[in-house]
C-alpha cells in the first residue's frame, strides 16, 4: 500500500515513515508543506494520503484544504486527516462529498499503532473513521426532531462504532452481540434515515453524514 | 435690601448648578436635578431677568412677567437661552454707567441696581459703576465661553491684544487675591454692600475671615481663578478711587483704607484718593493681560475645549480598562500555570518515573516492565489530553484556523439544542476582537445549556456597516427558556464584560421571567483586510 505523508514537524514526519515501514506500508512522499501536498497527493495518487491539519505556509488549516482541493480534483482520493485537536466542523466538510474514504484522527491515536495501522486500512478500502472524541460528543447531545432520534439506542450505539470505521465483526465484537444482529441493526439504521439501498459502504458513510448533522 | 440678598442667592444657585454640571461631565442623573444640569449656561438667564425687571423701576407684575419668560426660555430653548446670558450682562453694565451718568447730571432716581442701592450723591452709586465693569467681563467671558455670535472678532481682537503666547499663571500673581481682597474689605467691607449697617466689629471680623479663608483656598484649587479675581479687584477698586476723585468729592474718600464710610466722615485728602486710585488702576492693568491671556487660550477654541474634555472622558475609561485587561491577563496566566503544573507536567513526572522503573525492570521482569511502558504510553495520551483542553481555553483552534464564522458555527455544533445560525460577516475580525466575541457567545451558550431549559437557540453576528472603518461587530444570542437570568449574579458574564470593554465593547442582556433571553455583544472592531489565500 502507498502512503503520502504530510507532516511539517520533522520528528513526527520521521516517526510516521518509520512506524508505517515498520508494519510493510510503502512511503510514496512524505513532505511538509500545503503545496507539497497537494502535488503530491494529485501526481503519486497514493492509497492513502495522511495529513496533518495544521501546515505551511499560513499553519493554520492548510492540510485540511489542500486535502479538499485534491479530493475535488480526484473523487475519492482516500485521505486521513491527523490533528493536535479535533472539530466536528471539519469531520462535516471532509464527509460533504458523500465519496468516502475518509479518516479524521486525534494524533495521539497514532501511539496505538495497530488500531492506526487498521484506521489506515479501512480509509484505504473506501471507509469512515473518525475519532472517538468526535463521536463522543455526538453521544452526548440531546436528542432532536430529526432521524437520527428515532433511532434505538442500540442502534445509535452501532451507529457511533460504525462513524469510528469499525467492521460489523468488530461491532459485534465490542457489543457482544452476533455479527447478524449487527447487520439487522444497521439495516435499521439505514432504513430509518431513508438511505436507499446502494452499496454497503456508502450508505455506511452516508449514515454518519446524517449522525454528524444531527 | 431683601431684594439684593434674594439676587445674591438666586445667582449663586445658578452658578452652583453650572459647576455641578461640568465636573459631573457626561452622565448626568435623572429627575429634576438632571433636567436643570441639562439647561447649563442658560440657568443664568433667571438672575440676568431679575436683575433687569428690578431696574426697570419694580413695577408690579413686570418681575414675574420677566422671570416668567426666563423660565420659559431656558425649559423649551436652552440654547438660545444661554446665548443671551451674556447680551443680558451686556445690557445692564451700559445701564450701570447709563446710571452714573444721569446722576452726574442731576437727576434723582433711586435705582436697586444689582446688590447696591443707588441714589444721587449715594454710596452705592460709585459701587454700582463697578458692578458694570464685573457685568461688562463677566459678559465678554461668558460670550467667548458659550461661543454665542459675536465670539469670532471679539476673539481675533482678544488674540491680537494679548498674542498667543501660552503658560500657566505664576503662584505669585495669584497670590495677589489676598491683599487686594482685604483692602476690598476695608474699603467697600459688608456694612457697604447691600446697604446693611448693622455689622459691627464682630461680624465684620467673622466676614473678613470668611473672606480670607474663601481666597487662600481658591488660591490653592485655582491660580487662574485667584489672579482673575485679583486683577478684578485691583481695577474696581482704582476705578472707585478716581470716580470718588471725579465725581464725588464730598464723599469721605478712601485713601489707604483709613477712612470709613459711616463711622469717621473726616474726607481724606483728594490726591490721596487719586495716587490710591492710580496705584491699583496700575495693579489691575498689568496684571489683566497676563490673567486674560490665560483665560483666552482656553477660550480661543471651544472644539479645542471639547475635544479636552472627551480626551480626559476617554483616559478615564482606559485607566479603567486597561487594569481589568491587566488583572484578567494575570488571572489567566495563573490559570495556565495551575493547569499545567496539575495536569501535563505532573503526568510527564508520572512518565518519566514508570519509564525509570521499566528500565530497571527490564533485564530481570520483562513483563513487568512492558506493563510499566504501557503506563507511560497511557500518562502521555492523558498529557496530551489536558494540553488540548488548556489550549481550547487559550485560544480555540477553529478560530486561529478559520476565523470567527467558523469557529462560532463550531461552537454551535457542540450545543446539545436545535441552534438556528444567522451568520453574515463580510469582511474578517481582528482576532484579538474576534476572540473575546466568541468567548463571549461562548458564555453565553454555556449559560443557555445549564440554566434556561431552552427547546432551541439563536446565534446572530452581523457586521454594521458591513464593510469599511468604524465598523460595530454584534453578536445576538436569543433563547426560548425560562428567562430570568441576572448577569449580576455569578461571575461568568460579568468576566464577558470586563474583556469586552478592553475593546469597547458592551454586553446587554434582557431575560424577564418566562424568557426569551436575549443577549446582545456589540464591539467597535477595525476590520482588517482580507486575507489572502497563498494557493
Amino acid at each position: 500500500m502507498r502512503i503520502v505523508i504530510a507532516e511539517d514537524l520533522y520528528l513526527l514526519r520521521e516517526g510516521l515513515v518509520r512506524l508505517l515501514s515498520a508494519h510493510g506500508l510503502e512511503i510514496a512522499a512524505a513532505v511538509a508543506s500545503a503545496p507539497e501536498l497537494l502535488e503530491a497527493l494529485v501526481e503519486q495518487r497514493p492509497d492513502v494520503g495522511i495529513v496533518d491539519v495544521r501546515l505551511p505556509p499560513t499553519h493554520t488549516d492548510d492540510g485540511l484544504r489542500a486535502a479538499l482541493q485534491a479530493r475535488a480534483q480526484v473523487p475519492g482520493l482516500p485521505v486521513l486527516v491527523l490533528s493536535q485537536y479535533v472539530e466536528r466542523l471539519y469531520a462535516r466538510e471532509l464527509l460533504a462529498d458523500q465519496a468516502g474514504g475518509v479518516g479524521y484522527l486525534l494524533k495521539d491515536r497514532v501511539f496505538n499503532d495497530e488500531a492506526f495501522i487498521a484506521a489506515i486500512r479501512t480509509v484505504a478500502a473506501g471507509g469512515t473513521v473518525l475519532d472517538p472524541e468526535v463521536v463522543a460528543k455526538l453521544i452526548h447531545r440531546r436528542a432532536r426532531d430529526e432521524p437520527v432520534a428515532r433511532l434505538t439506542p442500540r442502534e445509535r450505539e452501532v451507529l457511533a462504532l460504525m462513524a469510528e470505521g469499525r467492521s460489523n465483526v468488530a461491532i459485534a465484537q465490542r457489543l457482544f452481540i452476533t455479527e447478524k444482529a449487527v447487520s439487522k441493526h444497521a439495516a435499521g439504521i439505514f432504513d430509518k434515515l431513508e438511505l436507499a439501498l446502494s452499496d454497503d459502504d456508502n450508505r455506511r458513510v452516508l449514515a454518519v453524514l446524517a449522525y454528524l448533522d444531527s | 435690601m431683601g431684594f439684593a440678598l434674594v439676587l445674591l442667592l438666586l445667582t449663586i444657585g445658578c452658578i452652583a448648578i453650572i459647576l455641578a454640571r461640568e465636573a459631573q461631565g457626561r452622565p448626568r442623573p435623572d429627575g429634576l436635578r438632571g433636567r436643570i444640569q441639562a439647561r447649563g449656561w442658560a440657568v443664568l438667564l433667571l438672575p440676568v431677568a431679575l436683575a433687569a425687571a428690578a431696574m426697570a423701576g419694580g413695577a408690579h407684575g413686570l418681575i414675574p412677567a420677566e422671570l416668567g419668560l426666563a423660565v420659559l426660555a431656558i425649559v423649551f430653548a436652552p440654547k438660545l437661552a444661554a446665548r443671551l446670558v451674556p447680551f443680558g450682562l451686556f445690557g445692564l453694565a451700559i445701564f450701570g454707567v447709563h446710571l452714573a451718568k444721569e446722576y452726574r447730571d442731576g437727576v434723582t432716581w433711586r435705582v436697586q441696581y444689582l446688590f447696591v442701592h443707588t441714589e444721587a450723591g449715594g454710596w452705592g452709586t460709585p459701587a454700582a459703576l463697578a458692578e458694570a465693569a464685573i457685568l461688562f467681563v463677566a459678559g465678554v467671558w461668558l460670550l467667548l465661553r458659550l461661543d454665542a455670535p459675536g465670539a469670532g472678532p471679539v476673539r481675533e481682537l482678544a488674540a491680537r491684544w494679548l498674542g498667543r503666547r501660552r503658560g500657566g499663571i505664576r503662584t505669585a500673581h495669584a497670590l495677589l487675591l489676598i491683599p487686594v481682597a482685604g483692602l476690598f474689605m476695608l474699603l467697600l467691607g459688608p456694612d457697604h454692600w447691600f446697604g446693611l449697617q448693622a455689622f459691627d466689629g464682630l461680624d465684620a471680623a467673622v466676614a473678613d475671615l470668611a473672606l480670607a479663608t474663601a481666597a487662600l483656598v481658591l488660591v490653592f484649587r485655582s491660580r487662574t481663578w485667584a489672579a482673575t479675581l485679583a486683577a478684578a479687584g485691583a481695577l474696581v477698586l482704582g476705578a472707585y478711587g478716581w470716580l470718588i476723585v471725579e465725581f464725588w468729592p464730598a464723599t469721605p474718600g478712601f485713601a489707604f483704607g483709613v477712612s470709613d464710610l459711616h463711622n469717621s466722615p473726616a474726607p481724606t485728602p483728594l490726591w490721596a484718593d487719586a495716587l490710591e486710585g492710580s496705584l491699583l488702576l496700575a495693579l489691575g492693568l498689568w496684571l489683566a493681560p497676563r490673567v486674560m491671556r490665560h483665560h483666552v487660550a482656553d477660550l480661543s477654541d471651544p472644539e479645542l475645549a471639547a475635544r479636552a474634555q472627551q480626551l480626559t472622558r476617554r483616559v478615564q475609561a482606559l485607566t479603567q480598562t486597561r487594569r481589568d485587561a491587566v488583572d484578567t491577563a494575570a488571572a489567566e496566566l495563573r490559570r495556565i500555570e495551575r493547569d499545567l503544573h496539575d495536569g501535563a507536567q505532573a503526568r510527564l513526572v508520572a512518565m518519566g518515573i514508570s519509564l525509570r522503573a521499566a528500565e530497571r525492570l527490564f533485564p530481570t521482569n520483562p513483563e513487568a516492565a512492558l506493563a510499566l511502558v504501557a503506563e507511560a504510553r497511557e500518562s502521555s495520551s492523558q498529557a496530551l489530553t489536558d494540553l488540548r483542553d488548556l489550549v481550547r481555553g487559550i485560544y480555540p483552534p477553529v478560530l486561529a484556523d478559520r476565523g470567527l464564522a467558523d469557529a462560532i458555527r463550531a461552537l454551535a455544533l457542540d450545543v446539545p439544542l436545535p441552534v438556528e445560525l444567522d451568520i453574515d460577516l463580510p469582511s474578517p475580525v481582528d482576532l484579538p476582537v474576534a476572540s473575546a466575541v466568541y468567548f463571549s457567545v461562548a458564555e453565553a451558550l454555556a449559560n443557555v445549556t445549564k440554566h434556561a431549559g431552552a427547546r432551541s437557540v439563536r446565534i446572530q453576528l452581523s457586521q454594521a456597516p458591513p464593510a469599511g472603518p468604524g465598523g460595530l461587530l454584534r453578536a445576538q444570542v436569543t433563547d426560548d427558556g425560562c428567562g430570568g437570568a441576572d448577569p449580576a449574579q455569578g461571575t461568568g458574564l460579568a468576566g464577558v464584560e470586563r474583556r469586552l470593554a478592553a475593546f469597547d465593547g458592551i454586553l446587554a442582556v434582557s431575560s424577564p421571567p418566562g424568557g426569551p433571553t436575549i443577549v446582545v455583544i456589540e464591539v467597535p472592531c477595525a476590520l482588517s483586510s482580507p486575507k489572502t489565500s497563498t494557493y
